[in-house]
């Protein structure tokens, strides 16, 4: 075979290889995209993942239909996850609002409810107060059960009108909103990415410091750059059993936020120590020398000329950490806990994105829900990549001639 | 003993590891004057120069006998090595302006002192532009970045940063090696203006350039100090034979 054939061969495995890569990568994205897209929208994000029971208070007060009934009948905010339609709507005037009845599944049972379908604008559910008095917002999509202790269960639809209907005065009526959202999920992925940069970051940067500064080379710096790097490559699931065994049992915290973001900020050191110390090693040494020629001590020269050069790196330091927490979640599984709620305190538990996705997907077997939390990961770790690009450009002292 | 002098150097050795970089180098240098040193590369001049404000501390293989008097006092014993440095200044061979503002630049260093009066800074800011000839260049460009000067404004910028401390003293280790001519010409007027209130030591592969500035020469030949003198002397008459071949330009 000719020389020029060889290399058109190789040159065919290279252009080969990198295609392959690319339609791999592409084949994921897709294949998430294209099973979990049907069911983000506003709800899904803004919702807990679990229902929440609340007892509503409205002043009853009759209000008028303002569109014509074959409006109301297209009014259709079922969410097809949970809810298929059986009966109507009906108009109720004393609440202002449109109810139906649908069948409701929720996790794997499945029930008929009955929903609000439509809201007027002048209706008493939109100045609803809970039994503290506070106010709180009732939407279409929300279950009504009980009305003045009233139960709804086993009744026909037009049965269930009559019943709201013969109130009057304050009204007291259970209403449940459905969940199936990643509201807590999200923030409590917030809540780990916050907690443990605070806990990794600072310790990270001045461990690179002593690395690059002040350490004198020799087997010490070479035994912390190796521990370094072993631990960079050891699973995290391994972490996990540590963050368990010493956060979780014998520092008595608990499966919780604490726990979770801790162990998670020990992942992140080696991280954040390497991405650090390669860029304070391309701070040039003639920066070092002038500031020292001019009588600064070895920690002004560190900060304020060393660092702010490093800056860069280290924002992409923060950007593969965050990255890291947002990605983590045999870790988090075993310290943080699966429960889908925002935490309310440091020491207690919540589920991430990741481990939500895991969780629905392995115990509830719903892929597609698994599919839309992956787009959301998905979604906020390319935000975070430009976020951090533009900063770190903006933040470049290299950049601003 | 002569008021005059700035430096004394006595029987002072260097090593690298196991190099002997400077030998025995016996050197008085006086006020007020520009005293060069010459010599091809890796002759010792550059380590000398830095042994001067103790630069050579970062290097951790060196160790240092002999005595260098500042002031009375031995500098390589236990003295603040800050307070040395802020009297005696430094001038890189590369122009290393810090990536920050011009303005920032020059106040880095008294800020580093603690001066914090903001028409303190203004008035020394100017003052040291001004000393350094680059004033009328930058004024309206205070606050963008010293990255945007050419290479002989960075290389003033670094003068002027140094005389924002007042030093006593301005070391120059090849201060013009990275510039062109009309840059290098104007950075020798600046020196020859500073003379006046600095003591100013200047390492130079130029011996035009040594010959135009200073007024003391020395001739540094592997590690040791071949001649020490009046700077025509050196170049009109020298004593031995070595430093006539290299000014001759018959090695080196």
């Amino acid at each position: 075979m000719g020389r020029k054939a060889k290399d058109s061969l190789i040159k065919g495995v290279i252009y080969l290889a990198t295609g392959i890569t690319l339609s791999v990568l592409l084949f994921i994205v897709g294949f998430i995209f294209i099973k979990g897209i049907g069911l983000v929208n506003w709800d899904f994000l803004t919702r807990d993942f679990n229902e929440n029971v609340v007892y509503a208070f409205i002043e009853s007060n009759d209000v008028p239909l303002t569109i014509d009934e074959e409006t109301l009948n297209g009014k259709n905010p079922y969410d097809k996850r949970y809810e298929t339609h059986l009966e109507g709507p009906i108009y109720v005037e004393n609440i202002g609002a449109a109810i139906a009845k649908v069948a409701y599944k929720n996790h794997s049972t499945e029930r008929e409810q009955f929903v609000i379908t439509y809201i007027e604008k002048d209706s008493p559910f939109n100045r609803a107060i809970d039994s503290t008095g506070k106010s709180i917002t009732i939407g279409t999509d929300y279950i009504l059960q009980s009305i003045n202790g009233n139960d709804f269960t086993s009744l026909t639809l037009a049965e269930v009108a009559e019943t709201i209907s013969a109130e009057s005065g304050e009204l007291k009526i259970k209403v449940v909103q459905p969940g199936g959202g990643i509201k807590s999920n999200i923030i409590t992925t917030l809540y780990m990415v916050l907690l443990s940069l605070i806990v990794a970051l600072p310790l990270g940067i001045f461990g690179a410091i002593y690395l690059t500064e002040y350490a004198k080379p020799g087997r010490l710096v070479n035994m912390i750059r190796f521990a370094a790097e072993c631990l960079a490559g050891i699973p995290s699931i391994i972490f996990g059993l540590f963050g368990m065994a010493f956060f979780v049992v014998a520092l008595k915290f608990q499966i919780s936020l604490i726990s979770g973001s801790l162990t998670v900020a020990i992942i992140l050191l080696p991280v954040i120590i390497r991405s650090t110390e390669e860029a304070l090693k391309t701070v040039p040494m003639a920066f070092r020398e002038g500031s020292l020629a001019l009588g600064a001590t070895k920690l002004q020269t560190i900060f304020k000329v060393v660092l702010p050069c490093a800056v860069p790196g280290i924002a992409t330091a923060v950007l593969l950490s965050i990255g890291r927490v947002v990605g983590e979640s045999a870790a988090l599984l075993l310290t943080a806990g699966t429960v889908a709620q925002i935490p309310g305190t440091l020491f207690s538990p919540g589920s991430t994105l990741t481990v939500q996705a895991y969780y629905v997907a392995k115990e509830e077997g719903n892929i597609e829900l698994a599919c839309a939390i992956g787009i959301v990961i998905i979604v906020i770790v390319i935000v975070l990549n430009i976020l951090s690009r533009v900063t770190s450009d903006k933040l470049d002292v290299f950049n601003k001639k | 003993m002569d008021t005059n002098i700035k430096f004394n150097t006595k029987n002072l050795d260097l090593f690298y590891g196991d190099f002997q970089a400077l030998k025995s180098i016996n050197m008085e240098i006086r006020e007020k004057e520009v005293t060069a040193f010459i010599g091809p590369s890796g002759c010792g001049k550059s380590t000398f120069l830095r042994c001067l404000n103790r630069m050579n501390d970062l290097i951790d293989s060196v160790k240092i006998k002999g005595e260098i008097i500042f002031d009375g006092k031995d500098i390589n014993g236990p003295i603040d090595v800050i307070n040395l440095r802020t009297r005696v200044g430094m001038v890189f061979q590369k122009p290393n302006p810090f990536p920050m503002s011009i303005y920032e630049n020059i106040a880095y260093g008294p800020k580093c002192q603690g001066m914090k009066d903001k028409n303190q800074l203004d008035n020394l800011v100017k003052e040291s532009l001004m000393k350094a000839a680059l004033w009328d260049e930058v004024k309206d460009r205070l606050n963008k970045s010293a990255l945007g000067l050419s290479g002989g404004q960075q290389q003033r910028l670094c003068i002027a940063r140094t005389i924002a401390m007042n030093p006593e003293v301005i070391l120059m280790d090849e201060p013009t090696s990275a510039l062109d001519p009309i840059a290098t010409a104007k950075i020798e007027d600046l020196m020859s203006s500073l003379k006046k209130d600095y003591t100013i030591i200047i390492v130079t592969h130029s011996m035009q350039q040594a010959g135009r500035i200073s007024d003391k020469t020395a001739f540094f030949l592997m590690g040791e100090v071949i001649e020490f003198n009046d700077t025509p002397i050196i170049f009109t008459n020298p004593h031995d034979k070595r430093t006539e071949d290299y000014i001759t330009g018959r090695f080196g």
